[in-house]
């Protein structure tokens, strides 16, 4: 008798198909609504290696779609918890916790460990850094997200005519083309759903299993209860947006912020505020910071002046705020664009310290 | 994020020549679609090029998700 006979007596599956999930290591990113029931179902399929990444703590609105996790654990960290929970069910498998969030510069060393990634990230900075990693280390992505009452989920970077996210959505969306990107509202059963949809498609390319669902995205309402298969090819244009080397991957920028202000090249700001009708450039660090800019294109307005008097600003459609490092400038471009919906606020990306700001390229 | 600010679900659209007359048309008759991201689907194919219309096709616009 064995756990996993239930499986071995299937015809296409056998013990062929287990000792292939044995054998397997999965990583899965991100222990929340879709990762908690994608590793309850990996691990209790038999996956012999599952990695589990996250560098968040367990909090008690997370329990709703979280599923692994129970009000006594809540403040305790996710990646942890989730493979001592697995672990006690399953005590053959091997549970690897990396305590911290994937980024572009520890991604290709976690990633090369596992033959099949699924993401259950939550945000669109961690998906294409997810998509462009798994592109150049050629592994299979399984790949699911969740907006409200609806779900997607598909496999890239797999099979004969290979897709990856880029083909579906060359670019991450601006901050602005996210009207919320902070928390929005979800049934939990929904991530339950599309999070146990990536655990079959994975479970289906490690055993070889029937059709694997590449080639097309799987949309899903929970609402009407309407499922949608729209069909992607591969799109040669997709490929410029991928990093060309890993050198390239460590260095590229994939933090999208999540004010409501968008994020712009110093380039961009100067030349905007030069050649766009009704535009301000202000500098919003305090009087006191260093290195000092003076120029006549420039307006100085201390962001503490600003958070309590928007006079200065008001009158101008297009508001560019710049700070040292791009932190409170985003935030305050946040802050201006909900003061202001009908205006485009926007913060200078890197600030004072960029090297392509006006401090840095007129001294050379 | 789209489907709540469209007036319905599903709708008839005037008919355009192709997809990227589509595009031009929804974002004049919806002006808030042109500060949001989607991809638009004709007859459940995904449209990566400019792809000519008849005017009985499905359209789908689809956002992209990042929750998780």
């Amino acid at each position: 008798m064995s756990r996993f006979e239930r499986q071995t007596i299937l015809p296409d599956f056998g013990h062929e198909g287990q000792q292939k999930l044995k054998a397997a290591r999965v990583l899965v990113v991100g222990a929340g609504g879709l990762g908690c029931p994608a590793l309850l179902h990996l691990a209790a399929a038999g996956v012999g290696t599952i990695g589990i990444a996250d560098g968040d703590n367990i909090s008690e609105s997370n329990l709703n779609r979280q599923t692994l996790f129970g009000q006594q654990h809540t403040g305790r960290p996710k990646a942890e918890t989730a493979a001592e929970l697995l672990k006690e069910k399953y005590p053959d498998i091997t549970f690897n916790v990396i305590p911290e969030f994937l980024n572009n510069k520890n991604a290709l060393e976690i990633l090369s460990g596992y033959d099949l990634v699924l993401d259950g990230s939550d945000n669109f900075g961690t998906r294409y850094m997810i998509n462009d990693a798994c592109m150049l280390l050629n592994k299979p992505l399984v790949m699911g997200a969740i907006y409200q009452y609806e779900g997607q989920v598909t496999v890239f970077n797999y099979g004969e005519t290979p897709v990856n996210y880029r083909d579906l959505y060359p670019d991450p969306p601006q901050s602005h083309e996210v009207p919320n990107c902070s928390e929005t509202g979800v049934l939990g059963v929904l991530p339950g759903l599309i999070g146990t949809l990536q655990a079959t498609e994975a479970i289906k390319i490690i055993s070889g299993l029937g059709k694997v669902l590449t080639n097309k995205v799987l949309f899903y309402n929970l609402k009407t209860s309407g499922f949608f298969e729209v069909a992607v090819s591969p799109n040669s244009d997709s490929e410029k947006g991928i990093p060309s080397s890993e050198d390239a991957f460590r260095s590229k920028d994939y933090n999208i912020t999540c004010g409501l202000s968008e994020n712009i090249s110093w380039e961009k700001a100067l030349d905007w505020k030069q050649n766009l009708k009704s535009s301000i450039l202000v500098d919003i660090r305090e009087p006191d910071e260093e290195p000092l800019l003076k120029r006549e294109d420039i307006d100085q307005i201390p962001i503490s002046v600003l958070a309590e008097d928007q006079e200065r600003v008001r009158s101008f459609e297009n508001i560019i705020l710049f700070c040292k490092s791009g932190q409170r400038s985003d935030r305050m471009a946040g802050e201006l664009k909900k003061q202001f919906p009908e205006k485009k606020v926007f913060s200078v990306e890197g600030g004072i310290l960029h090297p392509a700001s006006p401090v840095n390229s007129e001294e050379k | 994020m789209l489907a709540e600010k469209l007036p319905q679900p599903k709708f008839e659209f005037p008919y355009q020549k192709d997809s990227d007359e589509l595009l031009k048309a929804l974002n004049q008759e919806y002006p808030f679609l042109e500060d949001l991201k989607f991809s638009l689907a004709v007859d459940k194919q995904l449209v990566q090029e400019k792809t000519p219309l008849k005017g009985s096709e499905e359209i789908a616009l689809l956002p992209p998700f990042s929750g998780g």
